[in-house]
């Protein structure tokens, strides 16, 4: 019965030295700026976190730091908004929970993507939940959901 | 005299020095011709120096003396600064047009508030003003206005600081103390009416304070989390008879988290859930819909089921999860801590003792002890979980998971009659998912357990003369529930929602391939169908307000006389 632990194993430990990603940390801001908007010359400081980017002196997007509450630490993400208001891109950058981790996956973020400051932005509904992770996917969905109704465009 | 500072001077001299002559001229005129001489000489000298000055200032710079370097450092650095100044100011004043212009495409101004902008600063913050008022009106007009910082590029928004989610993190109350730190909490507490088998299935009222569960968590660094759960149960512990409690307090978990890296991190030995199934890690209230927890988690799966356990987890690839445990085993004891010896042994033949494994309440009693080494047997259990939301299937979330340990049988173990019992082995497997149907409210949960004795005549239960409490070869579950996700709207301020929901669990502790001592003659409890019917309410994702009612089917001659109707609050910060 114990074979399947011996395969398990080796398997997750080939995986780990082949593409290390450590944990916690996962994104530097630095990072998701470039991953947000790899074509930018520059980001210039626009208050709180928050940096317009630019090549040049065309304006790309703006991109926000925010951190939510996961279960009880905090969560470190990034979204990048272009001109219009629209959400580009969601990265989490820091994850510090035990559990709940799910809301890392790519498929997840990937959800956000098009939202803007009128979209529901409503678990269960627009936003998948994730069973193990209520209350991650909760918050994180209210924190872009806040900052499209800050940064993002006011249309009606 | 030197001349290199006066130099400078000096041209206020000349003047100064021919007002002299016709103040000196009122004073007595004997000395006036004297007054007169030295004026002229001091003139004469005057511009000879500033002659010389002149010549001074079209010869190239004179070498070294620390005074006319540092003078002329002086001159160098002020001309350079103005030169900076203007170049700053003319780049300023190219960005402001390249602005305005963009500013001019994006979202052309009325006329009136152009020549606003071309004002100098001190009109700037009056132009600003009239531009919100501008843009707010272009807003109520009812066009998709661009956000602020595309359209006004000279704006300043410093001082809009990000949205940050307020840290309610003590008890979802207030903010924590201490940076890292938050203290969660949970509980559940249910009323109703339930059928009492042992009053022959009479119907009583009652009510639980089922259960309170602090939670402390505690980032000591980013890398190391600890993580503890203190439970008081059916409302905690006392003796006196006025106090008439009689429910437990506990370390249901203590534990730190090393985070190593996403496919591996480590966490150390400590008090943690066994990783079987969904509901025995996440065994919150709002994380089922019924009052009560799903009946395989009752007896099959001994929810909750912790030990002293070490464990790894982490990411394999795109939404496979994994963990890998060790564990205290199982223990087949089920009689009372107190009588354990200090041996660390059953008590000795021929006082008896209950089993821990039985066909009526499965694994209930089976959990091994936390405390004070006092573990029956040394055996080690290992269990492995992993969890998957295939990318594919949006909304689908599963698991699969097993536990092995090579011997529930505690030290000195007897049948009644005398006969010592030997070891047992014990596996448990598990699969479960729970799918969400996207952008519906449909959703589906279904579970299926085995358990399987490697011994069963080792086993207490088949020894204990019991003959109806016998256990088989496996034991066996499984349920299938229905929920319909309904919003209600926002009430008091807060989005709510209404879950109907159905579950039908089957469960079999008693199957065949019994071996033991004991004679063999089930009643037929051991085979058992719930179903579940019930509401679930949630005010807001933390909090729930239950309603089910309970059949209870098995196949005892005299009924299972188990049926409830109840009624749950709960709630999870």
């Amino acid at each position: 019965m114990t074979s399947w632990v011996r395969l398990t194993l080796p398997a997750a430990l080939a995986a780990s030295i082949s593409s290390p990603s450590y944990a916690v940390q996962y994104l530097t801001i630095d990072a998701a700026k470039k991953l947000a908007f790899p074509s930018a010359s520059r980001f210039v400081e626009n208050g709180g976190l928050t940096w317009k980017a630019q090549a040049g002196d065309r304006l790309l997007g703006l991109f926000v730091v925010d951190h939510v509450i996961g279960k009880h630490l905090y969560i470190d993400y990034a979204v990048a908004l272009d001109t219009s208001g629209r959400v580009m891109r969601v990265d989490i950058l820091q994850y510090r929970e035990s559990y709940g981790g799910e809301v890392r996956e790519p498929g997840w973020l990937a959800q956000f993507v098009g939202k803007t400051s009128s979209s529901p932005l409503k678990v269960g509904s627009d936003i998948r939940n994730i069973s193990g992770a209520t209350l991650s996917s909760l918050h994180i969905t209210e924190g872009v959901k806040r900052i499209l109704a800050t940064y993002g465009s006011h249309s009606r | 005299m030197s001349c290199y500072r006066r130099c400078v001077l000096l041209p206020t001299r000349p003047s100064a020095d021919l007002a002299l002559p016709a103040g000196a001229r009122r004073a007595a005129p004997h000395s006036t011709a004297i007054l007169a001489a030295l004026t002229a000489t001091a003139l004469g000298a005057g511009l000879a120096q500033a002659q010389d000055a002149g010549q001074e200032r079209d010869k190239p710079a004179p070498p070294a003396s620390g005074q006319a370097a540092l003078l002329k450092k002086l001159e160098q650095m002020e001309q350079r600064v103005r030169l900076l100044e203007s170049r700053l100011k003319e780049k300023d004043a190219g960005e402001l047009a390249r602005a305005h212009a963009q500013a001019a495409v994006a979202a052309p101004p009325p006329a009136d508030a152009r020549p606003a902008r071309d004002q100098p600063a001190k009109g700037q913050k009056d132009a600003e003003k009239k531009d919100a008022k501008q843009s707010n009106d272009r807003k109520e007009a009812g066009g998709a206005a661009k956000p602020d910082w595309a359209v006004l590029a000279t704006r300043d928004i410093t001082g809009k600081t990000a949205p940050t989610n307020p840290p309610n993190s003590i008890i979802g109350l207030t903010s924590s103390p201490v940076t890292g730190l938050s203290i969660g909490a949970y509980g559940e507490m249910m009323f109703g009416a339930m059928q009492n088998p042992a009053a022959g299935g009479q119907w009583q009222n009652g009510a639980d304070i089922r259960r309170m569960v602090l939670l402390p968590t505690y980032a000591i660094t980013d890398n190391i989390i600890f993580n503890a759960e203190i439970e008081w149960e059916h409302g905690g512990g006392a003796f006196d008879p006025d106090d008439k409690l009689h429910g437990e307090i506990d370390i249901e978990q203590l534990w730190i988290d090393f985070k190593i890296m996403d496919q591996f991190n480590w966490r150390a030995p400590g008090i943690d859930l066994i990783p079987i199934g969904y509901i025995n890690e996440h065994h919150e209230p709002t994380a089922f819909y019924s009052v009560l927890r799903p009946e395989l988690y009752n007896g099959l799966i001994p929810s909750t089921w912790m030990a002293p356990a070490t464990s790894i987890y982490g990411r394999i690839a795109e939404g496979l999860y994994y963990t890998i445990q060790a564990s205290s085993s199982l223990e087949d004891f089920g009689s009372d801590f107190s009588l354990r010896t200090d041996a660390n042994t059953v008590p000795p033949f021929p006082t008896g003792y209950a089993p821990g494994i039985d066909g009526h309440n499965g694994l209930g009693f089976a959990r091994p002890p936390i405390g004070d080494f006092r573990q029956l047997n040394n055996d080690i259990a290992v269990a492995g979980e992993l969890s998957y939301s295939p990318p594919a299937l949006p909304g689908f979330n599963g698991s699969v998971s097993a536990y092995f340990t090579p011997n529930t049988t505690p030290r000195g173990a007897y049948a009644d009659n005398g006969t010592p019992l030997g070891r047992s082995s014990l596996t448990m497997f598990d699969a479960e998912f729970r799918y969400r149907l996207p952008n519906t409210g449909f959703e589906a949960r279904g579970e299926y357990v085995l358990v399987d004795f490697g011994n069963p005549a080792n086993l207490r239960a088949n020894n204990d003369s019991d003959p109806t409490n016998n256990v088989g070869k496996t034991m066996y579950g499984y349920s299938g529930e229905l929920a319909y996700h309904l919003p209600l709207g926002n009430i008091l301020s807060s989005d709510w929602e209404l879950v109907p929901f159905y579950r039908y669990t089957f469960q079999n502790a008693q199957t065949g391939g019994f071996a033991g001592t004991d004679l063999n003659m089930p009643t037929g409890a051991g085979q058992t169908q719930f179903h579940n019917v019930g509401i679930a309410v949630f005010p807001s994702p933390q909090l729930v307000l239950k309603a089910t009612w309970q059949k209870v089917i098995n196949r005892d001659p005299a009924g299972a006389n188990s049926d409830s109707v109840l009624g749950g609050v709960g709630f999870f910060f």
